[in-house]
């Protein structure tokens, strides 16, 4: 009876090992066809996908915190295709909200879906207040169309929003010739911006995100670019920038600048210059710096000068020992150097003069006679020593190196010695002059100019340290030097004197070069000036660029220098000389 | 022979009774792969649901990201200079001339400090993973590690 059956089993089990085996050789075939690596493709399109991560781009403080520049959050607003139901409505919200090219919007929301095509993008950069506004038209449109089956009824659907961030100024134009700003894709342009693109933007990630959450892998953490923190102190430079906005506007100056330095670390607690820009605005740059205008004056401007070069003239002379503050010269008002003759700024003779009279008179031909009796050769080792032809190295982009003809140039001339030594032929930036003029108020130590204080990468903050650019001169003739300058400006009651503080300084009124010569009516006005005389704990460098009232630095610029000291003594608590002295001398 | 026969027969197994073996045999392994697989099941569909979590929590991590850089914008923005300068106005407060400030000595004053956001350079510590291993191994990963190295969990409690 079993036997009978038998076979029904056998047949049923062939049958089962046959169909298993077929699946089975099936599914080997399916695995190692041609077109198996098609349909691993089409997996691996929706398995997951590469995604980089761009850092946070890292943040600029001034010396004590305040945020200078930080991150804001945008959107990018977009349609998935399949979604839109019309693209008339989407182009016209966008046209009133934003701003964008209706045509543009209305012909990117029409697309047609496709395999390769579901998303298109409309706009971007678009504010927490405009995304609002969007979201608000659309809630209102499905509230006031619902149930309606029109097809063309107006609708918003198909938006898209995706937050990311921009670069954002809370300060506005705020020290915005230091900081530069960053362009919508990602890039800095001048200033510390540019300077430190590479360290503010830190390192792109690129990873393999898996739609599978099965598979889920720790997405490594892209760190925040290295934060900076700037020597800037924002109430000096708020201070500052008031002033200088005030003296241009007195002095019909048609641009200017001002820099404040710590002579003993070489820190900038601030730096402004004309014209300024509201960084969150930063594509009104052609408009506001039209032509070759420089983003800032003090660092990528040179120009000659003057009379404040003298300082460096005479520093070099002491120095070597050539004159004393005693030594006597007779000006009989003109001296003749390689063939020109060198005349005073008020083409008269002064009689016998000692060094600190041709340095209160600021006279030409005193300080060309001196810079003979120096030499030639001495007297340019000094202004190489001093750092002139060669830029500072401050962390700033587009520093300028100025001009420095030297004996042996094509276009060096003897002519070139006397006019140098009162700061014409020769060209500087407002930094170069303070560097060279900080190893005077320093001791004979030179500083570089650093506007850097620290990095903060990857939760630790790095110091940077002050560099001593050289010794150009010893600290003897710079005390006598700062000495001369302070007993010259109280000699001239100069507008330049703060009440409580002794200061040291010189004023420049500097002719400007043009095609066919020197011009007689527009002049450059610079003071640079320091102290306090014993302790000199801020040097500071007014340059204003033709001015009208008066084509004088002894008029114009030295006021300025007074404004500044008096903000300046409040904002770094430096008490008056006598009550300083007094908690000394407990 | 039939002696033989007999007690063979006598200490033989009854058919039902083989059979009940082999049904019974089937059925365990029956029962351990359903086992297995319920197992791997439940471990997959946790790993599934901690991976969406992780998921969600990244997105969310991204979010506060762009919360903070908003707030610590927000807060620069009402304590910048000009706001500052504004405020102090409003409250009455006028810019001070040198010559009215007082100064007094006050011993062990100090001076304020330039801003210290970090900690100063020191040894750097290499970066682990922060993800735990319970959730990226799989169940087989788990039973070869048990397998290969049975020590190791004794050894993680140990660290």
């Amino acid at each position: 009876m079993i036997a009978d059956y038998s076979w029904r089993y056998t047949t049923l089990g062939l049958l089962m090992t046959t169909v298993a085996s077929f699946i089975i050789v099936q599914m080997v075939r399916i695995q190692t066809s041609p077109q198996a690596e098609v349909f691993r493709n089409q997996g691996a399109v929706y398995a997951g996908s590469w995604k980089t991560i761009q850092p946070t781009r890292g943040l600029i403080y001034d010396r004590w915190g305040n945020l200078l520049a930080g991150n804001t959050t945008v959107y990018e607003v977009g349609v998935e295709l399949t979604h839109v139901r019309n693209p008339s409505t989407i182009a016209l919200a966008l046209n009133a909200v934003v701003g964008s090219d209706y045509n543009q919007v209305f012909a990117a929301a029409s697309q047609q879906p496709s395999k390769t095509s579901v998303y298109a993008v409309l706009a971007n950069f678009i504010t927490e207040e405009q995304k609002v506004r969007l979201e608000r038209f659309a809630e209102e449109m499905e509230a006031a169309y619902f149930g309606t089956n029109d097809e063309n009824r107006p609708s918003l659907a198909g938006l898209r929003f995706f937050p990311h961030l921009q670069r954002s100024y809370p300060e506005k134009d705020l020290a915005s010739n230091v900081l530069g700003f960053v362009s919508r894709e990602g890039k800095g342009y001048f200033g510390i911006e540019e300077k430190f693109n590479d360290l503010l933007i830190g390192a792109p990630q690129v990873i393999w995100v898996s739609n599978d959450p099965s598979q889920v892998e720790e997405i490594p953490e892209a760190p925040i670019g290295a934060s900076l923190v700037l020597t800037i102190d924002r109430e000096i430079q708020t201070e500052i920038e008031s002033i200088l906005d005030a003296a241009l506007l007195r002095t019909g100056s048609e641009a200017g600048t001002i820099v404040v330095m710590d002579p003993r670390n070489g820190e900038i607690l601030a730096m402004s210059t004309t014209p300024r820009l509201d960084l969150n605005e930063y594509w009104r740059y052609g408009d506001i710096f039209p032509g070759e205008t420089p983003f800032n004056r003090a660092v990528s401007k040179a120009y000659e000068p003057g009379s404040v070069f003298k300082v460096i003239t005479m520093a070099a002379a002491l120095d070597n020992g050539v004159v004393t503050p005693n030594t006597t010269y007779v000006d009989t008002g003109t001296i003749e150097i390689g063939g020109i003759y060198i005349r005073n700024w008020n083409w008269g003779a002064w009689g016998t003069q000692d060094m600190l009279g041709c340095m209160q008179h600021s006279l030409n031909v005193c300080l060309a006679w001196v810079a003979k009796e120096l030499g030639t050769n001495s007297f340019y080792r000094y202004l190489q020593d001093f750092g002139f032809g060669r830029v500072t190295g401050v962390e700033l982009a587009g520093e300028a190196a100025g001009r420095l003809k030297r004996p042996g140039d094509s276009d060096w001339y003897e002519a070139d010695l006397a006019t140098n030594s009162f700061g014409q032929g020769l060209s500087a930036t407002t930094v170069q002059m303070l560097m060279a003029t900080s190893a005077i108020a320093n001791d004979g130590k030179m500083v570089t100019p650093r506007i850097l204080k620290s990095v903060i990468d990857k939760g630790r903050q790095y110091n940077t340290s002050p560099q001593i650019a050289g010794y150009p001169i010893s600290a003897e003739p710079a005390h006598t030097l700062t000495e001369m300058l302070a007993i010259s400006l109280e000699t001239e009651s100069s507008e330049a004197l703060v009440e409580g503080y002794r200061v040291a300084g010189k004023t420049g009124t500097a002719e400007i070069p043009t095609p066919s010569g020197y011009s007689s009516t527009l002049t450059h006005a610079s003071f640079v000036g320091w102290g306090p005389v014993d302790d000199p704990q801020f040097i500071i460098y007014v340059w204003l660029e033709k001015p009208e009232i008066s084509p004088w630095g002894s008029v114009v610029a030295a006021p300025v220098f007074r404004e500044v000291v008096e903000r300046l003594v409040v904002q770094i608590d430096l008490p008056p000389d006598h009550v300083r002295m007094d908690m000394q001398n407990r | 022979m039939e002696r033989v026969n007999r007690f063979t027969q006598a200490y033989s197994q009854a058919p039902w009774r083989k059979q009940l073996q082999v049904i019974g045999l089937f059925s365990l392994g029956l029962i351990m792969v359903a086992l297995v697989a319920g197992i791997y099941l439940s471990v997959t569909a946790r790993a599934a649901t901690t991976g969406r979590s992780i998921q969600e929590m990244r997105r969310n991590i991204e979010s506060l990201k762009l919360s903070n850089a908003d707030l610590e914008m927000l807060l620069a923005s009402i304590t910048s200079s000009a706001e500052m300068e504004k405020r102090a106005i409003e409250l009455g407060f006028k810019r001070i001339a040198p010559g009215s400030i007082l100064y007094l000595e006050v011993p062990g004053y100090i001076h304020r400090q330039p801003t210290v956001s970090a900690k100063p350079p020191g040894p750097t510590v290499s970066a682990s993973s922060g993800l735990s291993m319970d959730y990226t191994q799989s169940l087989f990963d788990w039973l070869r590690e048990r397998v290969l190295d049975p020590a190791a969990p004794l050894l993680e409690k140990g660290k």
